[in-house]
């Protein structure tokens, strides 16, 4: 006769084995590409703000990942000034909205000699705009899971599986002298799976975050560091 | 610049019965309101509010402008796939001359989209803000760009007009399905 403990003892090695390579299945794949053409950094007092473009009619950067590529830069000992996205559309009325907002930094110049938008732009505090685009999108699904109730119990089984795909671009316009100083590419993949074994297991991924956490480090460093990318790989040649 | 704010647009309330969703109720009076006083005073030197078009006996109007809000669609998705809730309206600008003669008549359209994230009612509320900005934003940079402006203003005596930054529409729209 079996015993009660041997079955759950059996099972929970098998769960163990199976755990590894499912874990190994998930992860985080990542890239980023700065790209910083001027020296010019953030001094005291100047403000960035974060904004999405919203020009595309399938797809924007969303409001909480900006939100988030914000707090990020704004967190931390060497937090920098950032201004919200929200009051800085509303003090720039109605030139930042998604019809009117300039597209290049040749629309910028253009719309910085209209009567009065210069003064607006002083007004706001803000230096530099970071512009985002991109989103995050389930690229690949697949799998299943079943589950069923009876008299004895109830459990399921299974294994599903999803992919998230963010790719974002920020560029990096400096208002007071009209040019752009810059962007950064981030594109960041990760495999979510969710084993089910009686009950189903996540293994979630949120590659979304990462992106952010990225992204916002990037951007510090490319408004800090007169030569952005560069002086980090100097001090740091395993980063590549 | 005399502006007429007519009733049906201080209590505009769209209506519309989708299909195995809700009956949803949309109240954008409040609205409009917040949007197009401060607009209208951010584009014209000095605005007056009147009751309605002739005031020839009002020798300080060079003109009355009146808005009003034509059309008003919005779609929630239904699939998994659909992610945006999307809102379109269209406002009507007329210009009417102090004694009532017509010198424009101009459709404005607004769209605006939002990410329906968790709540549909506050996902419509955010795209119809989105839509009203943008035809306002519409109406402050192009007004002056429209020929029976241009003429109009010639003919008054006024030269090139400008356009500056306009203040920001409040966002007090409300957006609810009926249950």
């Amino acid at each position: 006769m079996r015993r009660p403990h041997n079955r759950a003892a059996r099972l929970r090695a098998l769960g163990v084995a199976l755990a590894f390579p499912l874990v190994g299945a998930c992860g985080i794949t990542a890239r980023i590409e700065p790209y910083k053409q001027t020296d010019a950094v953030i001094a005291q007092g100047e403000h960035v703000v974060v904004l999405a473009r919203k020009q595309h009619a399938t797809h924007e950067a969303e409001e909480d990942f900006v939100q988030c590529v914000s707090d990020g830069l704004a967190d931390g000992k060497h937090g920098l000034d950032v201004a919200s996205s929200k009051d800085f559309e509303d003090k720039m009325y109605p030139w930042f909205e998604p019809s009117t907002a300039p597209l290049s930094t040749e629309d910028l110049s253009a719309l910085l000699q209209r009567p009065g938008v210069l003064d607006q732009v002083r007004e706001t505090g803000v230096r530099y705009v970071v512009w985002l685009d991109g989103s995050t999108d389930r690229v690949a699904s697949g799998g299943g899971i079943t589950c069923a109730a009876g008299v004895g119990g109830a459990g399921c089984m299974g294994l599903a599986w999803w992919e998230d795909d963010s790719r974002y671009d920020a560029t990096v316009w400096d208002i007071q002298d009209v040019e752009s100083e810059g962007t950064i590419s981030a594109d960041y993949k990760g495999r979510s799976v969710m084993p089910a074994i009686i009950i189903p297991i996540p293994l979630i991924t949120r590659p979304q975050t990462h992106a952010c956490r990225g992204l916002a480090d990037q951007l510090r460093q490319f408004l800090t560091e007169p030569g952005g990318y560069e002086a980090e790989r100097e001090r740091r040649p395993d980063v590549g | 610049m005399g502006v007429i704010i007519p009733d049906e647009l201080y209590n505009f309330i769209y209506t519309e019965d989708i299909p195995d969703q809700s009956l949803w109720t949309i109240a954008l009076g409040d609205a409009n309101v917040a949007m197009l006083g401060p607009l209208f005073k951010g584009m014209f030197r000095e605005t007056t509010d009147v009751d309605s078009v002739p005031q020839a006996n009002d020798t300080t109007l060079d003109g009355v402008i009146e808005p009003k809000l034509d059309k008003f669609e919005f779609d929630v998705p239904v699939g998994e796939r659909d992610e945006f809730v999307e809102v379109w309206m269209q406002y009507q600008i007329t210009v009417y001359e102090p004694g009532g003669g017509t010198v424009l008549q101009w459709p404005v359209s607004g769209y605006g989209k939002s990410e329906l994230v968790k709540d549909p009612e506050d996902a419509v509320q955010r795209a119809a803000i989105v839509a009203m900005r943008e035809a306002g934003a519409t109406i402050a940079t192009k007004f002056n760009q429209q020929p029976q402006i241009k003429d109009w203003l010639e003919g008054k005596g006024y030269g090139t007009p400008v356009t500056v930054g306009q203040a920001a529409p409040g966002d007090t729209s409300s957006a609810a399905p009926a249950q």
